[in-house]
């Protein structure tokens, strides 16, 4: 259920389809969406470009001052003076549209010099730029779209624009201006508003721009790891030799080189560093001043140097404090800096740590208030014990794949097996010399290369791990490549980014990160253990607490590093190139009669979707073949895939939390998209504390196996499956054609078609099979352990278990198999509220009180004992409910219940779940005190639980009641059918946007179910009935109508005026629609171009998306918040709580407590002005007053954003006494 | 191949002076006496097109003015000889087809917007015979569904049973002709599944080598008879569709001269870059005789698509590199026999090496490797909707 309402959000963010090549497009859709585009922002386009060279003036005034006051730069500075007075020449003054500025022009000369000087810096820039960027990575599609704009007049404005635009930002980079000192901060804040409505505009091409620096980044990054940091100076003296390519640059790219020659002490080389800084117009920040002195510490020379370079420092309004406050320091840096320090000024003590704030939401207020804090809830384990465990999942992580023995190892090996693995033994061993071999080849080549070309690029990332590595994780992906093949662009990201994940875990290891974890988590665990002091702090507070007492060492994050999506992309793809060419088998392998030749293993090939075409790289027959009578049992995972078999490293900023070693993201996101990841770094962390609070809260619910139902499953599973019951059948149960498949083109048509859909039909069963028996293999891995699930959130702050193949989020199978850890008695309801439970689960009496559930329960008692007791020779009750599974591991727990002595005194491990009924109507109804709507919904106490899906039926039945007295023919047709079965999804999704197009689709999926239905009304019915539901649902719920209405038409007007749609939920999160205008970017390589939805190198929002996604969108910022708000209050009261989004789960005995908390943070919630306070923020953000109001449509935004809609009747405090809110 | 050489610009008519036969003879003859019909001026059309489709339908062209349906109906005249039905594809206000019937041909019209129907259905009353008019929608003609088909949709089957023709054999002669102008939005999708009813004679080529005359987007018409060296025209669908059918141009005619069914009066011309796009091509397609001869059948003629559809994924590769990498061995020998260069590249090869290539290949037993079979049969699934 949960996964169906996720769909239309998923659908929205579709990106991740990120697919194959299409060499050829023939659409000329680009070209008219250029223009559309061009028609909106000509006017906007030309007041950045005045804007720019505002900023342009702003920042290039710096350097003069600079250059004068950096004496100790000794290295030619006139020879970078001449490129720096090209550059900087500013722009003609009489357009200078700000009056403001002026000042600052004043000290230049006359403008016609200038305009000359403009124009031919401009022509060499465009030249120059047209060549710089073609060697660039990544670059390759802007070239075309270049060219392409050039064709035009109107194209060269805005490449001007560009130009301009692109140059300012170098400067004003958000990062810099995180991190820059004060006065530049106070500098930044008095244009401020300026910059701000000039970012939107400059992340445009600002992002093309921002993932080219990111390489350049990440390159020098690759140099310092590899400690060559003369490779990483020459690199960066590529760049800033070109007056064009030198805009790349900012200060951390200086800063990468500055700290590799620090760690070999070179002082000599920063200070070239600092005067190349100073040349192109760059003001130090505190991290090149941290270089500097961490040099200074390790090779110390006089006093009077340190002096110097402090006192240079604190000219440049940086303090001392504030290297150890804001700096990140790996390995030994710190106190290197600190040395150095303590030269100059012996008594220095390092700054105490700041003093933690506390949020200050209204929604918080006694959560966080200190006073009455409780001590966190403790886990049924020792210090000792949970050390241990945290050493098996270090060992577990530190290897970065775990083979596992598959359920599957039970079987029988046949001869034919045997003799199958040895022959792949012996392949893989060659495979492995053959890769090698490729590998090192291929690093030869392209060390010999002069030229920085894309591929030369690559040359470091293939230096960053051992040789055997890379082969290993090359095999991995031979493994596990399915027969029907795999998309390019979908292996090309794996091997890139398993690349990417070792070497950040390398990088820990290196910079002695995993000792500072290891040694904090050391204390931290007490925290936790029941054998230890209580302490009245929350996971993150303590851990916070923890690491400022600790003191040295490196920081626990560290600096930003990651890789850009291309960089990632390019890499996998020429690992994937190495792959196909090396991997080869003997022809005549499984048949001796051919003659013997070395064929490929992999072959590529495309497949076609209408327009476009897709490579696949496809294993050769000969391979699966023995690959599948080898049925071998072990299964490798990347370790992330196994839940943790230790608490969590709790989440204390959005770069740190979750696995110890393997890098995980706060926020889940698309590939390529950066905007929540900057938005979380811009936003003040002590916003993020409730959030950050919840997901460690759900991350450290402790989780056991049911090994009973594992057990089994597994024999099922073994057996022959059960489709029926959710286990998917091996393959070796796959339809067969009735006619052998060898001799293909003598078929006729209606056998190529059943062959065709035996093969499709298998390849289904192949994936789900798959799918099953990695989540029973991981299930029976960990049968005998407790283990977490630490768990991220999307970008509306729903949470979801990092762990991808086995977690509590999964089907009614992997549902069944979870228990609580930690066991509870089940007190005197909890057993009635266990027999409930399995009522709710089987989907009976779903219209009968929890009373007439309840009874029903004990009428059928003999049922349940029957099915626990004999689950597979019984009555097998279980098999004919909803969720079979759970109802069977539910049966078994009342039967243990009832069976024991004092049922009361049972402890029971079993969660019990309180599902909300039709949850984003119940945030709408609310939203809009919409009396109708809340009684449909159950926001009203009610005897019996109201079920919204019948009633909309009933309203539809109506509709069709009418039209067919009408004479309407197809309403004639349908009597009979309207049932709440054939409405049920279309209810559901309306409030998450589903359109009439897709709810048509669903309508007619469920009528084709019915057989008795007439086959050739499909169409006209699911036509004619998706409009009843929607006229029904109007009709019943017309507050929320009028809520999705506005939340739709605000979000069609700013993203109409370029603007992606923003918001904050309750809780302080910061949220942003990623849905821009995607434009493919194609990867030139060798074995196929590969065009690669890149969602952000146009910043334009995609209008429709971010239209259509927005009021759902919104709904799930607030079901996220009523979650986590119950979360944590949860937590104050000591309750287990896990979450399936809007499916709460706890202990029996607490179900009580958790449904009163549910319904008081409910109400909570929606007593804050949610709508109000949302039109403030957009009105705030979107029209501030500060603009220029220069058009129509912002008006019309400030008209809309203003009007609100109106509210409803309903009390909201009816929700505290309703018993079927949540049920 | 004729294509290339008809001059841009030049319409073939064909001045026929036929002495006027008794009425029995003409019919036996399938031509029928001229009824006569009075033919709409330019702006009437126009009018009647606004009206017609006034709610939000599918873009479509149409001929107005009288000069061209003359000019077309010209270039549908073949020799002398009995006249096979001729099948008008969404007449619309039906100029062509007045035309037509007053040059004394049989026509069949489909027509799948209702708007249009009344008119031409009582045309029809009006005549003897002459004219058929079906609801239906000829370029949504045998669609992969299971059960029912709706209309507009169409079943080939049911509409040659209606039009009383009956299936020939493939080396026959031109069962039926088929003139319409391909609906711009589909254009290429249609070509595409045009192209694999006739490889695979299934839909109209069942019933023998039905003859198009259909006007394309003069960029189109680039594509279907580009030969190697023209590189951004020569595509799959050159090779195909010169393989399957002998290509002629009959007549160019501007943009301009056709109304469409926008408000504002728009010519909604296709955007196009590399390749000219001033005129919409009346083009016939006549399937070869000759085309299941040989090595090629209607049994493996989808793997023969398939093969070129993978060839020019990637044009610029070169086909010992493509064979190596569908790990079809000894290709060095196979190119030499037939004489292609080893450092050949997809498009340097011309349509007759593609299908040498195949039928070499078929011989030389070496797609019997199954894994090849597979993938024609996924492309099949996935293209062939």
């Amino acid at each position: 259920m949960s996964l169906l309402r996720l769909r239309p959000a998923l659908l929205g963010s579709a990106p991740l389809r990120a697919a194959g090549s299409v060499l050829r497009n023939y659409s000329s859709a680009s070209t008219k969406e250029k223009a559309a585009r061009n028609a909106i922002c000509e006017r906007t386009e030309l007041l950045e470009v005045l804007k720019a060279r505002v900023k342009q003036l702003q920042a290039s005034n710096v350097p003069e001052v600079t250059v004068n006051k950096v004496e100790l730069a000794p290295l030619g500075n006139d020879k970078y003076q001449n490129p720096l007075q090209k550059v900087v020449a500013p722009g003609p003054t009489e357009n200078q549209p700000a009056p403001r500025q002026r000042d600052d022009n004043s000290a230049w000369p006359s403008s016609w010099v200038e305009k000359s000087k403009k124009e031919m810096h401009m022509r060499q820039l465009k030249v120059e730029r047209r060549l710089s960027i073609a060697a660039q990575l990544a670059a390759e599609s802007k070239v075309k779209a270049k060219r392409e704009t050039n064709v035009k007049t109107k194209g060269k404005k805005s490449l001007k624009a560009k130009e301009a635009a692109a140059w300012s930002h170098s400067h004003a980079s958000p990062h810099g201006a995180y991190t820059c000192s004060k006065p530049r901060v106070a500098a930044v804040n008095k244009s401020a508003k300026a910059q701000r409505t000039q970012r939107v505009q400059e992340d445009g091409d600002g992002n093309q721009y921002k993932i080219l620096q990111q390489t350049i980044q990440s390159n020098l990054e690759c140099f310092l790891f590899l400690q060559q940091p003369e490779k990483a100076e020459r690199f960066l003296l590529s760049y800033h030799r070109s007056p064009v390519k030198r805009r790349l640059l900012n200060v951390n790219a200086y800063n990468i080189v500055m700290r590799s020659w620090a760690r070999k002490g070179h002082l000599l080389r920063i200070k070239r560093l600092f005067s190349m800084l100073a040349s192109v117009g760059l003001q130090p920040n505190l991290d090149s001043y941290a270089a500097a002195l961490e040099c200074l510490g390790r090779n110390p020379l006089s006093t009077e140097t340190i002096q110097s370079w402090v006192q240079q420092m604190e000219n440049n309004g940086f303090h001392v404090d504030e290297l150890f406050q804001k700096c990140l320091f790996e390995e030994d840096e710190k106190e290197k800096v600190l040395k150095a320090i303590r030269i100059v000024q012996p008594n220095y003590q390092l700054p105490p740590p700041a003093n933690p704030q506390n949020c200050k939401s209204s929604l918080l207020q006694d959560f966080y208030f200190k006073e009455k804090v409780v001590s966190y809830p403790k886990l049924d384990f020792s210090v000792q014990e949970l050390q241990e465990r945290f050493q098996q999942q270090l060992e577990m992580e530190l290897a970065s794949t775990v083979t596992i023995e598959s359920v599957e190892s039970t079987k029988p090996l046949t001869p034919q097996a045997i003799k199958a693995r040895k022959l792949l033994d012996t392949l893989r061993s060659r495979w492995h010399d053959s890769i090698l071999q490729a590998l090192k080849k291929s690093k030869h080549s392209m060390s010999k290369l002069k030229t920085a070309s894309g591929y030369k690029i690559l040359y470091p990332y293939l230096c960053l791990l051992p040789d055997k590595e890379y082969v290993a994780i090359m095999l991995q992906i031979l493994n596990t490549l399915s027969p029907q093949g795999e998309s390019l662009a979908v292996l090309a990201r794996e091997l890139g980014s398993k690349v990417y994940d070792r070497y950040i875990t390398q990088r820990k290891l290196r910079s002695s990160h995993l000792e500072k974890v290891q040694e904090v988590y050391e204390d931290y665990i007490h925290l936790l253990a029941k054998d230890s002091q209580p302490d009245n702090y929350l996971p993150r507070e303590y851990w916070e607490k923890l690491v400022s007492e600790a003191g040295f060492g490196p920081s626990l994050h560290l600096k930003d590093c990651s890789w850009p999506y291309m960089l990632v992309m390019r890499l996998g793809m020429h690992m994937l190139e190495l792959l196909v060419q090396a991997v080869k088998v003997p022809r005549n392998i499984l048949n001796p009669r051919l003659e013997p030749k070395l064929i490929p293993v992999l072959y590529h090939i495309y497949s076609f979707h209408s327009s476009w075409q897709v490579g696949l790289v496809k294993p050769h027959p000969i391979f699966s073949q023995i690959v599948s009578d080898a049925a071998e049992t072990m299964l490798t995972f990347n370790s992330s895939a196994i839940p943790m078999l230790c608490p969590p490293v709790p989440w204390t900023s959005p770069h740190f939390g979750a696995f110890i070693l393997s890098d995980t993201k706060l926020m889940r996101f698309v590939d390529g998209a950066i905007q929540h990841q900057l938005l979380l770094e811009q936003c003040p962390p002590v916003n993020l504390h409730p959030v950050l609070d919840a997901l460690n809260q759900l991350g450290n619910c402790a989780w056991k196996i049911n090994q009973p139902v594992l057990d089994i499953i597994i024999s099922i599973f073994n057996d022959k499956g059960n489709e029926k019951l959710d286990i998917p059948p091996p393959i070796s149960e796959a339809p067969k054609p009735s006619v052998a498949p060898s001799s293909f083109s003598t078929l006729n048509k209606s056998q190529k078609r059943e062959l065709l859909l035996c093969r499709k039909k298998a390849a289904e069963m192949h994936s789900l099979r798959m799918d099953a028996l990695y989540k029973l293999s991981i299930a029976n891995y960990v049968r005998d352990k407790v283990f977490w699930f630490p768990h991220n959130m999307d970008f509306r702050g729903r949470t979801y278990p990092c762990p991808p193949y086995f977690n509590h989020l999964g089907n009614d199978v992997t549902r069944a198999i979870l228990l609580f850890a930690e066991g509870k008695p089940l007190g005197p309801r909890g057993l009635d509220w266990l027999k409930i439970h399995l009522v709710n689960l089987t989907g009976l009496k779903k219209k009968n009180s929890l009373q007439e559930r309840l009874e029903y329960a004990n009428e059928i008692m003999e049922e349940i004992l029957d099915s626990a007791d004999y689950p597979l020779t019984g009555r097998k009750w279980w098999m004919n409910t909803d969720e079979p599974w759970q109802a069977l591991a539910c049966c078994m727990e009342i039967a243990k219940a009832s069976r024991s002595p004092d049922p009361a005194a049972y402890i029971s491990h079993f969660p019990v779940h309180q599902d909300g009924s039709c949850n984003g109507l119940q945030h709408y109804a609310a939203l809009g005190r919409d009396l109708i709507g809340a009684i449909s919904v159950n926001l009203m106490p009610c005897s019996v639980p109201q079920d919204v899906y019948s009633a909309v039926a009933q309203q539809v039945e109506e509709f069709r009641k009418k039209d067919a007295e009408r004479g309407v023919k197809i309403a004639q047709v349908l009597q009979g059918f309207v049932s709440r079965k054939v409405v049920k999804q279309t209810v559901m999704t309306v409030v998450y946007g589903v359109t009439r197009y897709g709810g048509r689709l669903q309508i007619e999926k469920r009528l084709k179910e019915i057989d008795e239905f007439p086959e050739e009304y499909l169409w006209e019915a699911s036509q004619y009935l998706v409009k009843q539901v929607f006229s029904g649902i109007k009709e019943m719920f017309s507050a929320t109508r009028d809520i999705q209405n506005w939340l739709t038409e605000s979000a069609k007007l700013i993203a109409q005026s370029g603007r992606t749609v923003e918001w904050v939920t309750p809780l302080g999160l910061p949220i942003v629609q990623p849905y821009y205008r995607s434009k493919s970017t194609v990867l030139n390589c060798s074995m196929q171009n590969l065009s690669v939805k890149n969602s952000n190198s146009s910043q334009k929002p995609d209008t429709v998306k971010q239209k259509n996604a927005f009021p759902p969108n919104f709904i799930h910022s607030l079901d996220s918040t009523h979650m986590m708000l119950t979360a944590l209050h949860c937590l104050r009261q000591g309750l287990t709580f896990v979450s399936v989004h809007d499916c709460y789960w706890t202990h029996a005995l607490t179900v009580d407590v958790m449904n009163q908390i549910c319904r008081q943070q409910f109400v909570a919630l929606h007593s804050e002005k949610i709508l109000q306070d949302l039109s403030e923020f957009m009105l705030e953000k979107y029209c501030s007053p500060g603009k220029e109001t220069r058009a129509l449509w912002q008006k019309k935004l400030m008209e809309q954003l203003s009007s609100v809609p109106k509210t409803g009747e309903f009390n909201l405090k009816e929700v505290m006494d309703s018993t079927y809110f949540f049920s | 191949m004729l294509a290339g050489r008809a001059p841009p610009g030049c319409c073939r008519r064909i001045r026929l002076l036929l002495p006027p036969l008794p009425c029995w003879a003409r019919r036996a003859a399938g031509q029928w006496a001229s009824p006569g019909l009075r033919v709409p001026e330019a702006a009437e059309v126009e009018r009647l097109v606004q009206d017609g489709l006034r709610r939000r339908s599918p873009l479509r062209r149409f001929i107005a003015c009288p000069r061209l349906a003359r000019t077309v109906q010209g270039c549908l005249r073949g020799g002398a000889g009995p006249q096979p039905v001729l099948l008008e594809c969404a007449p619309g206000p039906g100029i062509l087809t007045r035309i037509l019937l007053n040059a004394g041909i049989r026509v069949v019209a489909v027509e799948s917007n209702l708007a249009f129907l009344p008119n031409l259905q009582s045309l029809e009353n009006s005549l003897d015979g002459q004219l058929r008019v079906i609801y239906g929608d000829f370029f949504r003609l045998d669609p992969l569904v299971t059960g029912k088909v709706k209309p507009p949709a169409l079943c080939s089957d049911e509409l040659f049973e209606t039009m009383g023709v009956a299936a020939v054999p493939w080396r026959a002669d031109v069962p039926v002709k088929v003139f319409g102008i391909l609906p711009q939005r589909k254009e290429r999708n249609t070509l595409w599944r045009l192209l694999f009813s006739l490889y695979e004679c299934s839909s109209i080529y069942k019933y023998g080598r039905v003859e198009l005359n259909v006007f394309i987007s003069e960029k189109e018409y680039k594509v279907l008879t580009a030969k190697p060296g023209e590189v951004k025209a020569y595509q799959a669908l050159s090779v195909l569709w010169q393989i399957g059918c002998e290509i002629q141009l009959l007549h160019m005619e501007p943009w301009s001269s056709f109304i469409t069914n926008l408000k504002n009066g728009a010519l909604a011309i296709p955007k196009s870059t590399c390749l000219p796009n001033d005129h919409l091509c009346l083009v016939r397609l006549t399937p070869r005789q000759n085309l299941f001869t040989g090595g090629l059948k209607t049994t493996n003629s989808s793997t023969f698509v398939f093969m070129v559809k993978q060839c020019f994924a990637k044009p610029r590769s070169r086909l010992t590199d493509r064979l190596n990498s569908w790990s079809l061995d000894s290709g060095g020998k196979l190119l030499r026999e037939l004489e292609i260069p080893k450092s050949a590249e997809m498009r340097d090869l011309y349509p007759e090496d593609y299908r040498r290539l195949f039928e070499a290949l078929q011989n030389s037993s070496m797609f019997t490797d199954t894994w090849f079979h597979d993938e024609v049969l996924e492309s099949i699934r996935k293209i062939n909707l």
